[in-house]
């Protein structure tokens, strides 16, 4: 099969699954109530279940996407889009505005930790981004380091404000950190959508520089590319589009690894194609978690986080155990 | 880069000229005062010990370096270095790094593609021009019917071939090598300098190619440059690396020189 026919057929498959995903859940809706004014389901489907579900597409084809240029810039299979620390920052942000307003007796609206994690996200993107072009050249090895540093800093200091926190707060900073998408706004997805689509659409111009920026920093060099100012493009996009996500939806692991991952594995490297199907699997394969984690322990919900994890695990077990003729990983 | 001792002057005698070229890395300094320049199809071969700096002079050429400052001039083609973009400057000078480290994960095609960039649009991607090129450039190295491979099957011969393909998909006047049959066997590294040579003389590519392979400049003629500490020891054509011991006192090492047995000038051997 070649491959505009495999990139076609897995944008089909994952559009198919962003259109049946609402009507399945605790009760199935039928397709036919869906214009019957003042049904119950009708209303169930448009006010819930059609939100959420592209709540997740979105979610998933952002975090998909900051995985896919996080690991061509590293050159590195185990690059996530948190791996410089933005997702550690937007939880400590939400961790201290839990810990406040639980202290002050705040009431806690969804906008509050929103806008803390978001601050949170930035924080750690501007400390990452100051570390490395204090040493000069904006070098990866740097970024690397940095992210790998403030992630740390950043998930100590969660634990540490989890620490402090009693109990309520402690418990409700526990379940936004394994992410979920059931709180969030209808409101808030034109912002998402806004995001990560315009995110996409700016990967998708990088395209033929991300290419060459995975066969080495050297070579894409001597090819043309303006490395500082490219890697600066993808530090940020990546990062904006991940802060956003993870601020509204919690850090969700394991989507960005696993996703990018598997489409290159049917595509190869080359990333006019690798984007739009990243972008569209990875919604789709969020959008089929957050239906398994809201049907294993139905009626309860179980955290989206949760089920990646879960699925995260044995995936790259199978990635390891696997070889590909080359004999390597990557 | 800065360039206070020298003005840009269109000099179109020279396709590449370095004057009193410095160069630091935060207060290190790697090359102190390089001086040559070649002409359109010239062969110029850069030896010199480990450490002496040639790789780095090649990056400094091609502005790879991310970090650094230097002094000095270095022109390509009649204008200054600095005034290109770095996309200018692919145009116009290709190249092909050190062998080994990490392979890129592509076919050789896909690989040579990238190549194109320089010269492609950023909406529509490669046009039947730059497929062309592609096309030519691995028949030229003779990979065509490899063209499918992926770069990590193969062995470091052909791939040192697929990297020149693709530098050559680039259309540049210039090439400039790293040390290309490093770590390649007898077969291997004489098949590729025989093909680099023949590159030079029919399509009149400029080369500048970083050797250890002292002979490869003494049997092809051409130019030598012999670098040491991050100096000039020797500029001039290829032959006059057999004389007053310039290669001695750049290696602090002897050499033996021998005459070729079928007269074909003259070999030189580490003793």
């Amino acid at each position: 099969m070649n491959v505009s026919l495999r990139i076609t057929l897995l944008i089909v498959l994952s559009l198919l699954v962003l259109a049946i995903c609402p009507f399945f859940g605790l009760t199935f809706i039928s397709p036919a109530v869906l214009t019957v004014p003042d049904h119950q389901d009708a209303e169930l489907f448009w006010r819930l279940r059609l939100p959420r579900t592209v709540a997740a597409f979105l979610a998933g084809a952002g975090l998909s996407m900051g995985g896919m240029i996080f690991q061509a810039l590293f050159r590195n299979p185990l690059a996530t889009p948190f791996t410089l620390g933005v997702s550690s920052g937007a939880s400590f942000g939400a961790s201290v505005y839990f810990w406040v307003s639980g202290a002050f007796l705040v009431k806690v609206g969804s906008l509050g930790p929103l806008f803390a994690s978001l601050l949170g996200a930035f924080l750690s993107m501007f400390l990452v981004w100051s570390i490395t072009s204090s040493r000069g050249g904006f070098q990866t090895a740097i970024m690397l380091l940095a992210g790998v540093v403030i992630n740390f800093f950043f998930s100590s200091l969660v634990l540490f404000v989890q620490y402090i926190s009693n109990a309520n707060d402690s418990l409700r900073i526990m379940h936004w950190l394994m992410g979920s998408l059931a709180n969030l706004e209808t409101a808030r997805l034109a912002e998402l959508a806004f995001v990560v689509i315009m995110g996409g659409v700016f990967v998708m111009s990088l395209a033929p520089q991300i290419d060459l920026l995975t066969a080495g920093e050297e070579l894409a060099a001597s090819r043309g590319v303006k490395l500082k100012t490219l890697k600066i493009e993808i530090f940020v996009v990546a990062s904006v589009i991940v802060g956003t996500v993870v601020s509204l939806a919690g850090p969700i692991g394991f989507v960005g690894l696993m996703v990018p991952h598997a489409c290159r594995l049917m595509l190869g490297w080359n990333h006019r194609s690798l984007t739009p199907t990243v972008f569209f699997v990875g919604g789709a394969f969020l959008c089929l978690c957050d239906l398994a984690s809201r049907l294993i322990l139905a009626p309860a919900e179980l955290p989206i986080g949760i089920v990646t994890a879960l699925l995260g695990g044995p995936f790259f077990l199978w990635i390891l155990f696997r070889t590909n003729s080359a004999g390597d990983l990557f | 880069m800065t360039n206070q001792n020298n003005p840009p002057k269109p000099n179109q005698e020279y396709i590449l000229e370095t004057k009193h070229f410095s160069f630091w890395v935060d207060r290190v300094q790697i090359l102190n005062d390089i001086s040559f320049a070649v002409k359109r199809g010239d062969f110029l071969s850069i030896v010199g010990p480990n450490g002496a700096g040639k790789s780095t002079l090649i990056k400094c050429l091609l502005r790879l370096h991310q970090r650094g400052r230097s002094t000095g001039s270095v022109t390509v083609e009649g204008l200054n270095l600095n005034s290109y973009t770095q996309k200018q400057l692919a145009k116009v000078v290709s190249y092909v790094p050190q062998a080994g480290g990490w392979i890129p994960p592509f076919t050789v095609r896909d690989f040579a593609k990238l190549s194109r960039f320089p010269h492609a649009s950023t909406v529509s991607g490669l046009s039947p021009s730059d497929e062309l090129a592609v096309d030519q450039a691995l028949e030229t190295v003779g990979l065509t019917n490899m063209a499918k491979r992926s770069l990590k099957t193969m062995s470091g011969g052909e791939r040192q071939k697929a990297y020149l393909a693709a530098a050559l998909a680039q259309g540049s006047d210039i090439m400039l090598l790293d040390e290309p049959a490093a770590s390649l066997d007898p077969r291997h590294a004489s098949d590729l300098a025989t093909l680099l040579t023949k590159l030079n003389q029919e399509t009149n590519l400029t080369v500048i190619m970083i050797t250890h392979d002292l002979n490869h400049p003494l049997k092809t003629g051409g130019l030598a440059l012999v670098l040491a500490g991050g100096e000039r020891r020797y500029f001039g054509p290829a032959s006059g690396l057999l004389e007053n011991g310039v290669l001695e006192k750049a290696f602090q090492h002897e050499f033996l020189y021998l005459d070729h047995p079928y007269g074909q000038g003259r070999l030189v051997v580490a003793r």
